[in-house]
């Protein structure tokens, strides 16, 4: 659906992207999640055409978006970050405006709107001003715009800034139930949105890719992959010393609490799990066992890991 | 074309439901209401040379009007929609950034032509009071309104790119002020360079002059140089919008 290569976009100075090649496919839902000034936007403005590239070619739905740029643009439904809305119109209105602008007739703009009013939970305030909305409400008729003209892919930047936890379960659960007719290109900052929706996940940073599969895979991927937690009463180093030989650990540190119990944190290798291995040392040595957990890295730590060099 | 057509709509709608729009046509109303006053009172005083056409279009009240109306018309027109971000959303759907300033230059063009419906409403009014005894010159009438829809299409034209220059429409408003100002006053240099007996160069910037072409239009004489100039003019900064438009893409 998008196609994107060696794409390279320079501002007076600065590269904003750098070389930049990237597939999604037709009913994908994909998260393009980096630091703040990696250059999210700026893909996304060229992949809407808003922006000419300084290098590179990019087509959607097969159209080249600098040569056939009117064809592409009908193909995608964008919500640009802060979600940009005329105060002085009210929602009914601005939406019908927007369906006739993409290309619906006047008949199948009024039927359509009102599909997509309902879709995104605005038809309560139809007939308000926009100036007078709140954030959330403005999200969901940026969201209900981008969806009017039914098109193929949805590009989001970040869909959900701003919005109170309540809003945010709703949009994302919306967008989850779009996704099951739309491919989705969505950005944001935010881990758990992409834990939450995406089915792959695209980590750049200073413009370039540095990671680019599912959630779940990233997550084994990681070198240290996760940890293990281990509370016994013993004595602290010979224990670091014994734990330490075990396959796969990297790193023990203890921290000593009161009554004799210590706390361990083991870091392992990914894909490794020393638990039963843990169970029988504490067993063998009769020392007195009262945590061992596993715990898994999530998407933070992936996402600190591969963007802090 | 239908996009034109839509986005057409819209800049009407929002023209015509703005306050902002009935602000300047009262004020342009009142201006327009005591320029008229004015300039039958300095007819009924003295015998004189002109009509009461000629007398309407060179009062200060007059003049007051015509440098306010064009950069409040024009100012919001694309700054308001690179403040609020919705050039994005504008350019991003399968719109030609062409449309978009041929719709926004038309509605402004249209809401200036009802302005003028209040200045020919005082004439048959007048006209209409004094049981025919007032003689309006048919000529001279027709080529003011047309000199002025033709300084019209220049000024708003004018107007519109100082608002795609300006992210904010008070710069916007001063700057096109600024223009419309420097254009007028090239004409009155002119005339200081003919008092002062440089023929060859009082002659190209007459081409340019503003108050000539009002001078001769207002006393009936239709002539085909001001036309073509303002008319080329309007073209030129139609087309220099869209340059600034399109580069403010490229650049950031």
């Amino acid at each position: 659906m998008i196609s994107v290569q060696h794409l390279t976009k320079r501002y007076a100075g600065r590269t904003a992207v750098d070389d930049l090649s990237f597939e999604v496919e037709k009913g994908e839902i994909v998260g393009f999640l980096g630091p703040n000034g990696a250059g999210k936007t700026t893909t996304m403005r060229v992949i809407t055409s808003y922006l000419p590239a300084t290098m590179g070619r990019v087509t959607v739905a097969g159209f080249d978006v600098f040569e056939k740029s009117i064809e592409a643009r009908r193909e995608i439904g964008y919500m640009p970050e802060n979600v940009p809305l005329y105060e002085d119109m009210r929602v009914k209105e601005y939406l019908t405006f927007r369906a006739k602008l993409k290309g619906l007739s006047g008949r199948d703009a009024r039927g359509r709107v009102g599909e997509v009013m309902d879709l995104c939970g605005v038809t309560d305030v139809r007939k308000k001003m926009i100036g007078a909305l709140s954030k959330g409400y403005r999200q969901r008729v940026g969201l209900a715009d981008a969806l009017v003209h039914r098109p193929k892919l949805l590009i989001l930047d970040e869909p959900t800034n701003g919005l109170d936890p309540n809003q945010i379960r709703q949009v994302r659960e919306l967008i989850k139930h779009l996704g099951e007719q739309h491919t989705i290109l969505l950005s944001t900052h935010i881990l758990t949105e992409v834990e939450a929706t995406c089915k792959r996940v695209i980590i750049i940073d200073k413009g370039k890719i540095k990671a680019s599969d599912t959630p779940e895979n990233l997550q084994n991927r990681l070198r240290t992959a996760g940890g293990i937690e281990l509370e016994i009463k013993a004595h602290p180093d010979s224990a670091t010393n014994l734990i330490k030989v075990l396959p796969g650990v990297r790193k023990v540190t203890s921290e000593e609490l009161p009554e004799g119990w210590v706390h361990f944190t083991l870091r392992v290798d990914a894909g490794t799990d020393q638990r039963v291995e843990l169970a029988d040392l504490a067993a063998k040595n009769q020392w007195p066992l009262r945590e061992l957990t596993r715990k898994v890295a999530s998407l933070e730590d992936v996402f600190v890991e591969i963007t802090n060099h | 074309m239908r996009v034109f057509f839509i986005l057409l709509g819209k800049e009407l709608r929002q023209f015509f439901l703005s306050p902002l729009a009935y602000v300047v046509l009262v004020l342009i109303m009142l201006v327009n209401g005591v320029g008229f006053y004015a300039s039958i009172s300095a007819l009924t005083r003295t015998a004189s040379s002109g009509s009461l056409v000629t007398w309407l279009f060179t009062t200060p009240w007059f003049y007051m009007s015509y440098f306010a109306v064009f950069p409040l018309i024009t100012m919001r027109l694309i700054s308001e929609e690179s403040k609020l971000g919705t050039l994005e959303t504008l350019l991003t759907a399968p719109v030609r950034t062409i449309q978009l300033i041929l719709s926004k230059y038309l509605a402004a063009v249209v809401f200036y032509l009802v302005l003028w419906i209040p200045n020919l409403l005082n004439i048959w009014i007048f006209q209409y009071m004094s049981g025919g005894a007032a003689e309006i010159p048919k000529g001279p009438l027709l080529g003011s309104y047309l000199i002025f829809l033709l300084m019209g299409l220049f000024n708003i034209a004018l107007g519109l790119f100082a608002s795609a220059l300006a992210r904010n429409q008070i710069v916007a408003a001063i700057l096109s002020f600024t223009l419309i100002l420097l254009h007028f006053l090239l004409g009155m240099f002119a005339i200081y360079l003919s008092s002062q007996r440089v023929q060859s160069f009082a002659e190209i910037f007459t081409y340019f002059a503003a108050v000539d072409h009002i001078r001769l239009f207002t006393s009936g004489l239709l002539d085909t140089r001001p036309m073509v100039y303002y008319l080329s003019l309007s073209v030129f900064f139609l087309a220099l919008t869209h340059q600034v438009l399109e580069f403010r893409r490229w650049k950031t």
